[in-house]
């Protein structure tokens, strides 16, 4: 029956389910985890790559984490190559925005649009959606340090922690047992560290599988820095939080 | 590769949604704007200056089409409504073309234009004013305010700036709301709400008098006379305003006219009634 | 020829704005407002060509306004402001009828705290000043302020200065402006202040 649905995302199925928007739901569960947290000093961006060969040339470049502009990262699950289409869309929203207004956009402001243009391949007609969710992390003069998520369906949410990708029901049970409002950046980064060493393949807990990214602001609170992490900086962060070491007890 | 991603980074460029945004856009495109009949232009780069190279008979007396221009209309408001006065004369150079133009435009039964400038501009797109209005009534059930009916008609010459309209017009009217209310607007695109307007080439003869016994507290019987009277003085003085005098006066229940007079026929009871007009001498002096 | 002159102190700006609407060699009204209110801390004076100045005031208001209905009220900086008018004029020069208005922006940054006034022109240049005015004023009333106007003013002491060049221009200008309007924009937003 739904059959007949299911090939258009125009059309709402007779129990009111737009089929290919949900397939591209299912589709982001299937892809690496990608966990987002808000501290006081700051944002943390946490995902684990999906390197599909040892012979992959891997120059080290993130590869799920983007910068959209000086004030905001995401970081992507679901298909990269539909994700590049959209980050270079939010590129050039957040420059028109500077181009017009000579100050930075507003992080909403920026998410709202993508999601817009998301939304537009939910509604008309011979489309595909985008099978991408998004991890926003930024920072602007009204809200300060801000967390969003966006799915395919156009729908965007902030959050304090959160996570897409797969096993994202799991991690987000244990971000919110484990997540308290006055946590450093540090702390932030040690508990998506301890998140993902619950929910990855413990063989894929190493510097060169992950990918962090952080928000914060410098000394003198005048600059944001968005600092995208060398493997060797992961790999310090699971040695200082010793999630091997408890691996290896049980 | 590079010309795909671009199809794809702007939902403007796919095709479908160009289907989709077309058919909403024509749905929605029952607005003012669309009923009024687009007017093609020259095709040149400066309809101004094709237009002033043909049209201007100051810098050039031999062109070919001369437009009517001279012209003495008046509107002010007071306790008692408003007054609207206008002469008849229209001329092309220094040809008297017409003595008997007719210089107010009946909008509606409420709504009162006046006319200087080019004719069949004012005519024409206050005659169009006219039926936006009506529209306006009969989608909103309600008479439409002299404020937004002058708009429409500031919006409609200002998308013609520059490509040659020449109108200077009062939008007169009276509704519940505003009270008797009194818009100047011209083909600049200018438009001024206030109290005592006059416009063309006589407007300076017709503001010396009007200024100079104007109060609010005017009776009507008053206020008539006065109108009269300053559209008389730019007769006398400006040689582009002549022929006869149209009166109108707009009140709560509408305009009511108030005749016409023929300029040569009254000037000589007014200068006996008032001892005035002492550079002239008559017969009997 | 209108006057249009901008005046910042230490905790507001002073806008002040001649009221004579003159079409060739008659005044049309001695009470026409050349400003616009763009949101509760911004406000327009505009001078140029007839038509063009009041639709261009009227699109900038429209569209700031639109900005503060989709953003959940929040109000366009001055600074920002600034820059969108600014973008607007450099855009229409290079079109085939370009506006051809010069305009103060008077604001009041909610942010910092602070009163700031922008200068634009109809070219699409804009600069942050202490004091400014368009027009032949500029002429007269640039110089008095260089000469007379101090940092940290208030708002009286601004006042005063203002009436200073205002009576320059009576004294040299050959035209009457039947006066002035005087708005002042400062953390209460904008308020009318009469006329002088």
């Amino acid at each position: 029956m739904s059959r007949r649905y299911d090939s258009r995302t125009t059309i709402f199925s007779p129990e009111g389910r737009l089929y290919q928007v949900e397939y591209a739901q299912e589709a982001i569960s299937q892809a690496g985890t990608a966990i987002g947290i808000l501290s006081t000093e700051g944002v943390v961006l946490a995902c684990e790559k999906k390197v599909t060969s040892k012979l992959l040339d891997d120059d080290g470049s993130a590869e799920k984490i983007y910068e959209i502009n000086d004030n905001m990262i995401c970081a992507v699950a679901g298909m990269n190559a539909d994700a590049s289409i959209l980050v270079n869309s939010a590129r050039l929203y957040a420059q028109q925005y500077l181009k017009t207004y000579n100050e930075d956009i507003p992080c909403e402001m920026l998410i709202r649009r993508v999601c817009n243009l998301k939304q537009g391949y939910t509604q008309h007609g011979g489309l595909r959606p985008y099978g991408v969710s998004f991890l926003y992390a930024g920072y602007d003069e009204r809200y300060q340090f801000q967390l969003f998520t966006s799915n395919p369906s156009g729908n965007y949410s902030g959050w304090k922690a959160t996570s897409i990708g797969a096993n994202n029901a799991a991690s987000q049970t244990m971000l919110k047992k484990d997540y308290k409002d006055d946590m450093s950046l540090k702390e932030a980064c040690e508990l998506a560290m301890k998140v993902l060493s619950k929910t990855i393949d413990s063989s894929n807990l190493k510097g060169e599988k992950l990918e962090f990214a952080t928000l914060s602001l410098s000394q003198d609170k005048k600059k944001i820095i968005r600092k995208i992490w060398k493997a060797s900086d992961v790999d310090l962060l699971i040695k200082d939080t010793g999630v091997l070491d408890k691996i290896d007890e049980e | 590769m590079n010309s795909i991603a671009q199809k794809f980074s702007e939902a403007n460029t796919n095709s479908h949604l160009i289907d989709i945004n077309e058919s909403r856009a024509q749905l929605s495109t029952h607005e003012v704007g669309s009923l009024a009949p687009s007017i093609s232009v020259p095709p040149i780069s400066q309809p101004t200056a094709f237009l002033r190279a043909h049209t201007d008979d100051n810098t050039n007396p031999d062109c070919k089409i001369k437009i009517a221009h001279g012209t003495t209309t008046l509107a002010f408001r007071f306790q008692g409504g408003i007054v609207v006065a206008v002469d008849s004369r229209a001329t092309a150079g220094n040809w008297v073309a017409s003595q008997t133009v007719n210089k107010v435009i009946r909008i509606n039964p409420f709504l009162l234009g006046t006319m200087a400038g080019g004719a069949a501009d004012c005519q024409y797109w206050e005659t169009w004013l006219g039926t936006q209005c009506r529209l306006h009534e009969l989608r909103q059930k309600e008479r439409i305010s002299v404020a937004a009916a002058s708009k429409i008609l500031a919006n409609l010459v200002y998308q013609y700036k520059g490509m040659g309209l020449s109108m200077g017009t009062m939008v007169c009217g009276y509704t519940k709301k505003e009270g008797p209310a009194l818009y100047y607007v011209d083909s600049d695109g200018t438009r001024i709400k206030g109290d005592i307007f006059s416009v063309g080439s006589g407007q300076t003869f017709a503001y010396g008098v009007l200024d100079s016994e104007y109060k609010w507290d005017l009776t009507v019987e008053e206020a008539l006379y006065l109108g009269k009277r300053s559209i008389l003085a730019a007769t006398h003085r400006d040689a582009f305003s002549g022929g006869s005098i149209n009166l109108y006066h707009v009140t709560e229940n509408g305009w009511i006219y108030h005749g016409n007079h023929n300029v040569g026929d009254i000037f000589w009871d007014i200068k006996e009634q008032e001892k005035s007009f002492n550079n002239v001498l008559s017969g009997d002096d | 020829m209108d006057v249009i002159l901008g005046l910042r102190v230490a905790d507001a700006t002073i806008i002040a704005t001649s009221k004579a609407a003159t079409r060739g060699i008659t005044v049309l009204k001695s009470s026409d407002d050349k400003t616009r209110v763009l949101n509760p801390h911004n406000l327009i004076a505009y001078t140029g060509e007839a038509g063009d100045t009041v639709n261009f005031a009227e699109y900038i208001q429209a569209n700031i306004q639109l900005y503060s209905m989709r953003e959940n009220d929040i109000e366009l900086s001055p600074k920002a402001t600034a820059s969108f008018i600014r973008n607007q004029l450099a855009t229409s020069i290079r079109s085939r009828k370009p506006y051809q208005v010069n305009v103060l922006l008077g604001g009041y940054d909610v942010a910092s705290n602070t009163p700031t006034l922008n200068w634009i022109d109809y070219l699409g240049t804009q600069v942050e000043l202490p004091y400014a005015a368009h027009g032949y004023a500029a002429f007269y009333c640039t110089s008095l302020f260089d000469r007379h106007y101090k940092k940290g003013m208030t708002v009286d002491e601004g006042l005063e200065l203002l009436k200073m060049s205002l009576k320059e221009l009576e004294i040299r200008m050959p035209l009457d402006f039947k006066g002035y309007y005087v708005k002042i924009i400062d953390k209460d937003g904008v308020r009318d202040a009469g006329s002088l």
